[in-house]
C-alpha cells in the first residue's frame, strides 16, 4: 500500500481566545489517499468546512500535525503555503465563484496561468478540460449566461486546471437541481476511481451517498463515524432484500 | 496570462467611468495649473532669460526685474575698466503709458536697448526691420499685447505720453510677466517715451571675456563698484521668479491648486478602486483558493490602477489641450516642455498606485473562508 497523501493528526482548530474561543474542529486524525471517494457529512455547525479549509491548506492548524504528499502544512509558513494549494489542490465550490468578467475558457485559463501555465499552452489545455466536462459549445459565454451546472462544471474545469491530485469540493450540489447535482458528483467520482484523485466533499445530499467510497460523520467538531463503501453496499442490498 | 485587472475593470463600465473622470479631474487641474504656473515662471524672468549677458548690474537692494531703478550711467563705463569684461552695455526699462484708441491709457514697459550692437533687442522678430528703431520714436510691440494694445499694425501711429511714434515691427515671445506690454525701441526714443531720466541707466549688462569665470567677474564688479548690486544671469532669473512664486504668493496659490487636483484625484481614484476590490472580494478569495500568492492578488490591483491611471492620462491631457486652447484664445498662456508632461504622467502612476494601498491592505487581511459562504 502507498503512503497517504493527505494526514490529520489530532488536528484542532480554535478560532478566538480565552473565554471567547470557539473549537471548530477538535482533534480529528485521518489518512486519506489517492482514488477514493469520500464524503463528510454532518448538520450545520458541525466543522465540515473548516476541516475542508484546513486540508486545502487555506488554514493553518492550532494543534496537531497535517501532511500534505509528506509536507508538514502545520510547521510552513504562510509563503509556502500558496504553493503547495497550486501544486496539490483543487477546490470546487457551493456557489461556484467563477469570475463574472471572464469567459468559461478565460476562467479555466486564469487557474492555469496561476500555476505557470501561460499562452498557446493553457488554451489549449482550458479547451480540453471545458471539452471534457462537456462544455466544448459554452467556451466563450460569461457566466451570467450559463446554467446552474454549466456553472459547477466550469468550475470543475477550473479545479483540474494543472491536474491537481486532490480535489476538495464544498456543497457542489447545493445550488442545484438533483438530477444535474448527481451528474456533477458522478462525474467528481470518475475523476477518484477513475484517474486515482483523491476527492473529498462536504455534503448534506443523501442522494449521493452511494457513490461515495468513504463516509465521515462529523458533529461539534469531531468526527464521530465511519462507513466504507462494502458497509453501504450491504446496507442498500439489505435495504432492498427486505 | 489572462488579465483579470483589465476584465474586471471594463465589466464594471460604470464604476470605471467614474473612476476614470476622477483622474482626468486631476490630470486637468495639475496640467493646466503647473502650466500656468511655469509659464508664469519664464514670464517673470523672460528678458534675462533671452538676452546674452552674463552679469547683471542693477540698482542695489531690486526686488525684480520689472521694479528696475535707474542710477549713473557713470556706472557703465567704470564696469567696462574691470579686467575680464568682454563688453558692457546700458539697458533701460521704464513704465510708461499708451494712449488707447478710445482715450483711455494702458501702462507699458519701456525697453531700450542700443540698436547697433543689438544687445537686449527682440530676439524674434515677426514683422518689420529692427534697424528701423533707430530712427525718431519707432518701436517694435510683442503679437501676444497687440489685442491688449487696440490692435495696432505695422506703421500706425500712436501715443506716448504725448509724444507720437509709430509702429515699426512685431515681435514674438516677449510677453511681459507684470501683463504690462513691452514697447522695444532705442536708448534715445526709450528716453523720449517713458519717466527714465538722461544719463542714468535702469540695468547694465555685462558679457564676460574669454579666459574668466562669471563668478570672478562677477565679484571683481561688485568689489569695484558701489551703490549697486551684481547678479549672474541665473542669480537675477531665479531672484526675479523668486519674487512672485514665493514673496508674493502667487506662484504659490497655483501650485496649490496643482496640488489639490492631485489630493482629489486620489481620493476619487482611491475610492473606487477600494469600493470595486470590496465588491470583488469573493473573487480575490477564490484567486487564493486556488493558489494565488498575495503578490499575485497585488500585481491585479496595481495593474488595475496602472490600466487606470494610462486612460486617464490620455484622456485627462486630451481634454486638459481643448481647456487650454480656450485660455489660449483668452490670453492666458501655459508652458508644459515634454519633461513636465512626463512628470505629470508620473504623477498620475503616484496617485492610482497609492490610491490602491487601501485595497492592498484589504485583500492581505482577507478571510480564506469567505469563499465558502454562499
Amino acid at each position: 500500500m502507498s503512503a497517504p497523501w493527505l494526514v490529520l493528526d489530532r488536528v484542532s482548530k480554535v478560532y478566538g481566545d480565552g473565554a471567547s474561543a470557539v473549537v471548530a474542529v477538535r482533534e480529528v486524525s485521518m489518512e486519506l489517499q489517492g482514488g477514493r471517494f469520500v464524503l463528510l457529512m454532518g448538520p450545520s455547525g458541525s466543522g465540515k468546512t473548516t476541516l475542508l479549509m484546513l486540508m486545502g491548506c487555506l488554514l493553518k492548524p492550532t494543534r496537531g500535525r497535517l501532511f500534505l504528499f509528506e509536507h508538514e502544512v502545520s510547521a510552513l509558513d504562510e509563503r509556502t503555503l500558496p504553493f503547495l494549494r497550486r501544486r496539490y489542490i483543487g477546490f470546487v465550490f457551493q456557489t461556484f465563484n467563477l469570475f463574472p468578467a471572464l469567459t468559461a475558457m478565460e476562467n479555466v485559463e486564469l487557474a492555469l496561468n496561476l500555476k505557470g501555465i501561460n499562452g498557446r499552452e493553457a488554451q489549449r489545455r482550458a479547451l480540453a478540460l471545458l471539452a471534457r466536462v462537456g462544455l466544448r459549445d459554452r467556451l466563450h459565454f460569461l457566466p451570467r449566461d450559463l446554467s446552474g451546472g454549466e456553472k459547477q462544471r466550469v468550475a470543475l474545469a477550473r479545479a483540474l486546471a494543472g491536474d491537481p491530485p486532490i480535489l476538495l469540493a464544498d456543497e457542489p450540489t447545493g445550488m442545484l437541481d438533483s438530477r444535474t447535482g448527481r451528474q456533477i458528483v458522478e462525474l467528481l467520482a470518475d475523476l477518484a476511481r477513475v484517474e486515482g484523485r483523491l476527492v473529498f466533499m462536504v455534503t448534506h445530499d443523501q442522494r449521493v451517498r452511494d457513490l461515495a467510497d468513504d463516509i465521515l460523520f462529523m458533529e461539534d467538531g469531531s468526527l464521530v463515524a465511519r462507513e466504507s463503501a462494502g458497509d453501504l453496499r450491504e446496507l442498500v442490498s439489505r435495504r432492498e432484500g427486505r | 496570462m489572462v488579465s483579470l485587472a483589465r476584465k474586471n475593470l471594463f465589466h464594471d463600465r460604470v464604476r470605471f467611468a467614474v473612476a476614470l473622470l476622477g483622474i482626468q479631474l486631476a490630470v486637468v487641474l495639475m496640467t493646466l495649473q503647473i502650466g500656468f504656473f511655469l509659464k508664469f515662471m519664464t514670464n517673470a524672468s523672460v528678458l534675462i532669460d533671452h538676452i546674452e549677458a552674463d552679469i547683471w548690474i542693477t540698482a542695489k537692494n531690486l526686488k525684480n526685474f520689472d521694479f528696475g531703478l535707474p542710477f549713473s550711467e557713470q556706472k557703465l563705463y567704470e564696469a567696462r575698466r574691470i579686467p575680464g569684461v568682454l563688453w558692457a552695455e546700458k539697458f533701460l526699462m521704464g513704465f510708461s503709458y499708451w494712449k488707447m484708441p478710445d482715450g483711455g491709457q494702458e501702462t507699458i514697459q519701456v525697453i531700450g536697448f542700443n540698436p547697433e550692437t543689438r544687445i537686449g533687442a527682440p530676439w524674434d522678430i515677426v514683422e518689420g526691420d529692427l534697424d528701423e528703431v533707430k530712427y525718431f520714436t519707432q518701436i517694435f510691440i510683442d503679437e501676444a499685447d497687440r489685442e491688449r494694445l487696440g490692435f495696432p499694425r505695422v506703421g500706425d501711429e500712436v501715443e506716448i505720453i504725448g509724444q507720437r511714434a509709430r509702429i515699426a515691427g512685431i515681435t514674438r515671445g516677449a510677453k511681459s510677466f507684470v501683463g504690462s506690454p513691452f514697447v522695444f525701441t532705442s536708448f534715445k526714443n526709450a528716453l523720449k517715451l517713458s519717466f527714465i531720466p538722461p544719463g542714468q541707466t535702469v540695468y547694465i549688462l555685462v558679457k564676460v571675456a574669454p579666459g574668466y569665470t562669471v563668478q570672478e567677474v562677477k565679484e571683481h564688479l561688485a568689489r569695484t563698484l558701489t551703490g549697486v548690486d551684481v547678479y549672474t544671469k541665473r542669480e537675477f532669473s531665479w531672484k526675479s521668479r523668486r519674487y512672485w512664486l514665493l514673496v508674493t504668493g502667487a506662484g504659490i496659490a497655483l501650485l496649490s491648486t496643482a496640488l489639490l487636483g492631485l489630493l482629489v484625484g486620489t481620493v476619487i481614484v482611491g475610492q473606487t478602486i477600494y469600493a470595486s476590490t470590496m465588491e470583488h472580494l469573493k473573487e480575490f478569495g477564490t484567486l487564493k483558493a486556488i493558489g494565488a500568492s498575495n503578490a499575485d492578488l497585488y500585481r491585479i490591483l496595481i495593474a488595475q490602477a496602472l490600466i487606470m491611471a494610462v486612460i486617464g492620462y490620455a484622456t485627462g491631457m486630451l481634454l486638459a489641450r481643448a481647456f487650454l486652447n480656450v485660455a489660449r484664445r483668452a490670453g492666458l498662456e501655459a508652458y508644459l516642455p515634454l519633461e513636465v508632461l512626463a512628470g505629470i504622467f508620473g504623477l498620475t502612476l503616484l496617485m492610482c498606485i497609492g490610491a490602491s494601498i487601501l485595497s492592498i491592505y484589504k485583500v492581505t487581511k482577507l478571510d480564506p473562508a469567505l469563499v465558502f459562504r454562499s
